[in-house]
């Protein structure tokens, strides 16, 4: 086990008691990663990153990332369907698991004395899923019964649309498609597929355990090292990974036609206007701090000026909602008002003139303080329980570096007015925006 | 997997030294005021309760009390409502304000330097609301957008319709946020009435959890509440009609693609000896992965993504439901599946084994519940609220270890009669449902 030199340290950023000690990486000898953190808690997280997500599912197989999350809990060869959550909840803990664009992740939080219990179930599930035949159809008729259920909530559809037009003129773009896949693409898979699928991506090598809470340094790493150790069952052979794409980043790349969608939808009581403009990879988190903060000026709290103008003084929306949110591959600047058909226009207007503003004239610095506050007191809040602390350290190791995992709140607080005018004039011009009005049937 | 536990599971959290338990004080004004200490981290996070919530209400002033939730940070005697965000937004803290059944709430959360201040804010809210008419006018046309925007929600659509069966005229059968009709009503005098009536400070519970210590953040809260002065007649109380309301099955034709099917019950108060019993129930039916109506219906089936139940906590007679949403064309079978295993738990009794993972799975995860400082000031002021006294975190827990499995059987016959149903989804489903 290699013991890495550096170990990412909180800090006076972190709002947890200053005897906090650093968080602390480690390689086994088959290449997966440990991350250990101790906490003062009776309570563990345990959290599993693995680098596959929907980005890299095969073409026309849509889907087939998320699918496998769900058929990881379908057991193995040692292990029957349903034990491994009996087992979890019978001790008094939870699981779950999600799937994005660029990782899926596994968790479980419990009482710390459960880890010896729970950990060999929870690695043998990962790493030797069997995906049974007879498992298989009915796991898949649930994924389609949750593609269903997003089918019925306008504000997926609308966003699901919203993300298309974004990468429309990268069809191959692996954004592009519906993390949850679409029926026709979920129907042609296979548990072969699947199987496939997992020996390529579920290897030591690509994925990352974080261990956080009241357990024991050595307890924890003498546990990982036996469950999670042993050496990958197959000779690594270079993953088949998707067709990468550039990224739409609108810095480098020329700007596309300004697109315009109109989808009608039954069931739609108040129509929404959504507004998207590619953005800079979370290889630029500078970037996307500045982006987190300009969303904020627009939207965050009644001071806001979107917030502030459209709902509280003109009262022309219900809502409006700005959001910065950026992965591997890119980002993606967007912002959703709920309003009356009436009033589309002089808002769209009203929110073009807004973001030409940015552009044309720095932020006051009051103003700037105020979101920056605002945004570093909501990192503060959302560190409190170990499950926070092992989300944080895996989402960080995946898609960035562990080093950089309390670099938010400094980044947040190092912008400049004139910081946040170039990133609106870099990212937010009107020939790279994307919109989709979602109005109802008939 | 074989796993030898002694029958109390001392390998729960729960059976740990408990360092965070809450100190109780009764203010000379009659403010009770909890506080739970937790060095972990440098937050404070505050809950107060007002002891009366949309419960009050009935069909003709439904949303009232929603509406007075709203109003509240939108101007008070010293402050305009852009100035009460300025105070709020300028140090990053989070003040929230909400209505439920039974109470009427407003959050907080800060670091530990700026609590003092924005406690002092919290008192001028509570204490000198105005209700400005524009702010009337706003916050109504947007309430007015939430009861709209809840058709857009299948699942809401069925839920309110399965309430309003369960409790006919009860007020636990209105939706918070209230009608059109009842929103279109409401005026600043009705709020101002309510306000006068209900906001005092023998009817408050302020509960604060975080880096604080009891004796501090009792000087913080008298001196922003210490000269606040309960009025000479006596505290208003509530009596509700009981509820007579017959099983019936409501239907909502929606072009969806899937179907929602929703049973309901009305179930046990928590003040009522069946409570932990029904709460048993609803953990084994309808919690977690390895629950009988995830594993019957969703992994042996494939009928369902979400399958589950509710059982909330409730001064009176709480609504028991269960639901899922599936594809259409298994609407039928859906509905036999769910109302079998509902009906079942009054045929069968839990084998020892099923009970003791039940307890052990409603235990551990009601101490995950109670992690971060606001759960920890939600709970225990809660508990205060609905005059269980806080030592009922521990009362209940251990009911819960007590509860038998004819005891379970007995609970699930008494109330798992007729069930009221709900169905939300394309006409010609609901014809075969019918």
């Amino acid at each position: 086990m290699i013991a890495f030199p550096n170990p990412v340290d909180p800090g006076f950023r972190s709002s947890w008691s200053s005897d906090l000690k650093p968080a602390e990486m480690f390689r086994l000898e088959n290449g997966l990663t440990l991350i250990y953190q101790f906490l003062a808690s009776p309570v563990v997280a345990v959290d599993v990153w693995v680098s596959a997500g929907a980005a890299v599912d095969p073409l026309q197989q849509a889907g087939m990332a998320h699918f496998l999350e769900h058929l990881i809990f379908k057991g193995t060869e040692k292990t029957l369907p349903g034990v491994f959550d009996r087992l979890v909840e019978g001790c008094g803990g939870a699981t779950n698991a999600s799937t994005a664009y660029d990782y899926a992740h596994f968790y479980i939080t419990m009482a710390a004395t459960q880890l010896e219990a729970v950990l060999p179930i929870f690695a043998d599930l990962l790493l030797n899923a069997a995906i049974p035949e007879a498992e298989f159809e009915p796991e898949r008729q649930v994924v389609l019964e949750e593609l269903r259920q997003a089918h019925d909530d306008p504000d997926w559809v609308g966003f699901q649309a919203l993300v298309e037009q974004v990468y429309a003129q990268d069809v191959e773009h692996p954004y592009c498609r519906p993390i949850l896949g679409t029926e026709a693409q979920l129907l042609t898979q296979s548990p072969e597929h699947l199987r496939q699928f997992h020996r390529s991506h579920y290897r030591p090598e690509h994925l990352t355990v974080v261990v956080a809470g009241g357990v024991g340094r050595d307890r924890a790493l003498a546990l990982l090292n036996q469950h999670f150790g042993a050496p990958a069952p197959m000779p690594s052979t270079p993953r088949p990974l998707a067709p990468i794409p550039r990224p739409p980043d609108p810095a480098t790349s020329l700007p596309p036609a300004p697109r315009r969608q109109l989808l009608h939808l039954p069931n739609l009581e108040q129509p929404r206007l959504m507004l998207a403009w590619p953005g800079p990879s979370n290889e630029q988190p500078e970037a996307g701090a500045g982006l987190d903060l300009l969303a904020a000026v627009l939207t965050e709290g009644r001071l806001s000026r979107l917030v502030k103008t459209l709902r509280e003084e003109r009262r022309w929306v219900s809502d409006v909602d700005c959001d910065y949110s950026s992965d591997r591959l890119g980002g993606l600047f967007t912002l959703t008002a709920w309003l009356e058909a009436e009033y589309l226009d002089p808002v769209e207007a009203f929110i073009r003139e807004q973001i030409l503003a940015l552009q044309q004239t720095p932020v006051a610095p009051s103003e700037l303080h105020r979101v920056q506050i605002q945004l570093m007191r909501e990192f503060a809040f959302s560190l409190e329980t170990p499950g926070d602390f092992a989300e944080l350290y895996g989402y960080a190791h995946t898609v960035a570096d562990l080093a950089t995992a309390f670099d938010y709140p400094s980044l947040i607080e190092r912008c400049t007015p004139a910081d946040l005018q170039r990133l609106a004039q870099t990212y937010l011009s009107p020939e790279q925006s994307c919109v989709t009005v979602l109005c109802p049937e008939g | 997997m074989s796993q030898s536990q002694s029958p109390h599971t001392a390998d729960l959290p729960s059976d740990l030294p408990d360092i965070r338990s809450p100190h109780r004080r009764v203010l000379d004004n009659g403010i009770v005021l909890l506080v739970t200490p937790n060095l972990t981290a440098d937050i404070v996070a505050a809950r107060l309760f007002m002891r009366s919530g949309s419960a009050w209400e009935q069909e003709s002033n439904a949303g009232l009390l929603n509406l007075m939730a709203s109003l509240l940070t939108k101007g008070t005697a010293r402050f305009s409502s852009m100035e009460i965000a300025e105070q709020v937004e300028s140090v990053g803290a989070g003040l929230g304000t909400d209505a439920a059944m039974d109470y009427l709430l407003l959050s907080l959360k800060t670091v530990t330097a700026d609590f003092a201040p924005l406690l002092a804010l919290a008192s001028e809210i509570l204490r000198s609301p105005t209700f400005p008419p524009a702010e009337i006018e706003l916050e109504r046309q947007l309430t007015l957008q939430s009861i709209r925007a809840q058709k857009e929600q299948p699942l809401s659509l069925a839920f309110d319709a399965l309430r309003r069966s369960l409790y006919g005229d009860h007020p636990y059968g209105l939706s918070s946020l209230g009608t059109e009709a009842s929103v279109n009503r409401l005026t600043q005098a009705d709020l101002q009435a309510c306000h006068a009536q209900h906001f005092r400070p023998d009817n408050l519970v302020i509960s604060i959890a975080g880096r604080i210590d009891p004796d501090r953040a009792q000087a913080q809260v008298e001196a922003a509440f210490g000269d606040w002065r309960a009025p000479a007649q006596p505290l208003p109380q509530l009596s509700l009609p009981a509820v007579t309301t017959q099983p019936s099955v409501v239907q909502q034709a929606q072009q969806t693609h899937q179907a929602i099917i929703m049973l309901g019950h009305l179930a046990p108060s928590v003040h009522d000896p069946h409570y932990a019993a029904m709460k048993l129930l609803n953990t084994y039916l309808g919690n977690g992965m390895s629950s009988r109506l995830f594993v019957e219906l969703r992994e042996k089936q494939g009928l369902a993504y979400e399958v589950s139940t509710f059982f909330p906590t409730r001064l009176h007679s709480a609504p028991f439901g269960a639901y899922m949403g599936t594809a259409p064309e298994n609407a039928v079978r859906a509905k036999a599946g769910l109302c079998h295993e509902v009906q079942r738990l009054g045929e069968v009794r839990l084998s020892d084994e099923e009970l003791e993972a039940t307890r052990n799975k409603l235990l551990g995860q009601y101490i995950l519940g109670k992690q971060t400082n606001s759960q920890i000031a939600q709970i225990y002021g809660w508990y205060e609220t609905l005059n269980l006294g806080i030592d009922f975190d521990e009362r209940f827990q251990a009911q819960v270890q007590t509860v038998t499995p004819e005891a379970i059987q007995a609970t699930a016959q008494e109330y798992f009669q007729t069930p009221h149903l709900s169905f939300v989804g394309p006409a010609e489903t609901l014809a075969k449902l019918a």
